[in-house]
């Protein structure tokens, strides 16, 4: 999936993925997407309730070898 | 999460606590909540200039320094400036200083002092209220 942005969040524990992505997400105009890698577990359920509770969507969330990744739509 | 208002004490000064308080902080923070800290007796240690560099482990926990280190938390050095940069609140409590003579230039740059009613008066409309 085609993404504005790429932020390497991989090898981080909690709570950088998320502190990260809202800095990444700042640059981003409206509609554009953030391509999120992390490798912490918890970035799973995190990362859903942070796009939820600050009005974005998540387009898409893969796994694979242990890498999760997420597409997130700037609200 | 914007107009979700987070009032957090802390109150006591391991390590452990730390975590728990600055994570927390953070992850509110970093969802658009707006975060004051009120840090009360022992919870000092968390942003005092040098206590916060080098916080204890709970007695008979020593053994989870490596666990830190696998798991790559980031210092509570780092997670104070993360705290700051996303504008949290820290307010050192006046009267747990008075008791240990501690003064504002002890602490890290930019908190506020207050005392248990000013801690009240922001957290009377929080959405989120939490001790550690």
């Amino acid at each position: 999936m085609e993404a504005n942005e790429v932020l390497d969040a991989k090898g981080l524990a909690c709570p950088m993925p998320i502190v990260k992505t809202k800095k990444a997400i700042e640059k981003l105009e409206s509609g554009e997407v953030l391509e999120v890698q992390a490798t912490d577990k918890g970035a799973k359920s995190d990362i859903a309730a942070w796009v939820k509770s600050g009005g974005h969507e998540l387009l898409k969330d893969t796994e694979e070898n242990d890498v999760l990744k997420f597409w997130i739509k700037k609200g | 999460m914007a107009n979700t208002k987070v009032a957090i004490i802390a109150a006591n000064g391991s390590l452990f606590d730390a975590y728990k308080v600055f994570n927390v902080a953070s992850a509110a923070a970093a969802s658009d909540a707006e975060v004051g800290i009120f840090f009360t007796f022992e919870g000092l240690n968390l942003i005092h200039k040098e206590g916060h560099k080098n916080l204890p482990l709970p007695e008979g926990k020593e053994h989870f320094q490596e666990g830190f280190q696998k798991a790559n938390v980031p210092s509570i050095e780092e997670l104070v400036g993360i705290a700051q940069e996303m504008d949290v609140k820290l307010i050192a409590c006046q009267m747990t200083m008075d008791v240990m003579s501690l003064e504002k230039e002890d602490f890290v740059e930019g908190i506020e002092v207050g005392g248990a009613a000013s801690f009240i008066e922001y957290a009377k409309d929080a959405n989120i209220s939490l001790t550690f």
